[in-house]
């Protein structure tokens, strides 16, 4: 495949996955964030930070909207991010994935790359809504949470090297180093400094919609960039 | 009489230019939509884009949504 059209169809599968997941957001997201702006709004009120008054809801109506707003670009343009690095793992990996075709090795990759650096960093690190987090911890949380997402996935590469120089059934036992790996990397790294005060049926069920919604992302990159990718990637030539 | 195939080749080899290029765009894209805080604005329009914090708003959503951590 040309370089070039290697990257447009990784940069259009990704903006197209990024507005499935900057939509699917704006359904069933935003009614949480909504909600539990509401609650830190009251926190305000009650701490005597800011008044209940018009002028409050006035600036409050106009970076609401802008923040609303963003939600689907902000998607469009981390889908573009993620999607760049899907496309990069695909290419150097395509050729070791189980699959038939290039959708199912493709939505493989995307499962692995789910669990890999969303699913296992998100329960050590699960998202939280607004009201939760104080912001001066944010940059430790940054910290924490980037590293737990680059051991996870510098491990599972590590591994799965290991895993080819294995035979046969041992080929599991990088599954399993890995599994053993993750888990004391798991116990080891510190806890989220902060509290949640926020009710937790509230913060439940925005980490439920929050997994869902960015599901949709890793389940919509690895069809469209796999359908892409059986359309435009393969060359027929002919041989007698 | 010869028997022609039709065989499938698989070209997965992309320049390492391109694989830097994505490399890069992945870089940008994550930071600005996970952890700018005005960083962006304030090459241009300096301390000012620390308070004003206009990608960091319009971002906010999903940056909740994703999982990153926001404020």
């Amino acid at each position: 495949m040309k370089s070039v059209l290697f990257i447009v169809i990784v940069l259009i599968s990704g903006a197209l996955a990024g507005t499935i997941h900057g939509v699917v957001n704006f359904a069933i997201v935003e009614p949480y964030l909504d909600q539990a702006i509401g609650i830190e709004n009251q926190n305000l009120f009650a701490s005597g930070e800011e008044e209940d008054n018009p002028q409050f809801w006035a600036e409050y109506e106009s970076y609401r909207i802008w923040q609303k707003s963003g939600q689907v670009l902000a998607g469009i343009v981390l889908g573009i991010a993620m999607g760049s690095l899907f496309g990069i793992v695909y290419v150097l990996s395509r050729n070791s994935l189980p699959g038939k075709n290039d959708v199912s090795k493709s939505l493989i990759l995307a499962g692995i790359m789910w669990i890999v650096i969303y699913l296992i960093p998100f329960l050590k690190y699960p998202a939280n809504p607004p009201t939760v987090g104080d912001g001066e911890t944010v940059v430790l949380r940054a910290i924490l949470y980037i590293s737990f997402i680059l051991i996870s996935g510098f491990g599972a590469f590590i591994f799965y090297k290991l895993s080819k120089k294995f035979q046969n059934n041992k080929k599991y036992l990088g599954l399993f180093g890995y599994v053993i790996f993750i888990v004391i990397t798991f116990f080891v790294m510190p806890e989220n400094p902060d509290q949640i005060t926020a009710p937790m049926n509230l913060v439940n069920e925005f980490r439920l919609m929050s997994i869902l919604g960015v599901s949709s992302f890793w389940g919509s990159i690895g069809i469209i960039l796999g359908v892409f990718w059986k359309k435009f990637g393969n060359t027929n030539i002919p041989s007698s | 009489m010869s028997k022609v195939q039709q065989l499938n080749v698989s070209k997965t080899s992309v320049s390492k230019i391109a694989i830097l290029a994505l490399a890069i765009v992945f870089a940008i894209g994550l930071f600005v939509v996970g952890f700018d805080q005005g960083h962006i604005f304030s090459l241009v329009y300096g301390e000012q884009a620390f308070i004003d914090l206009t990608i960091h708003e319009l971002t906010h959503d999903m940056r909740h949504a994703a999982g990153f951590p926001c404020h």
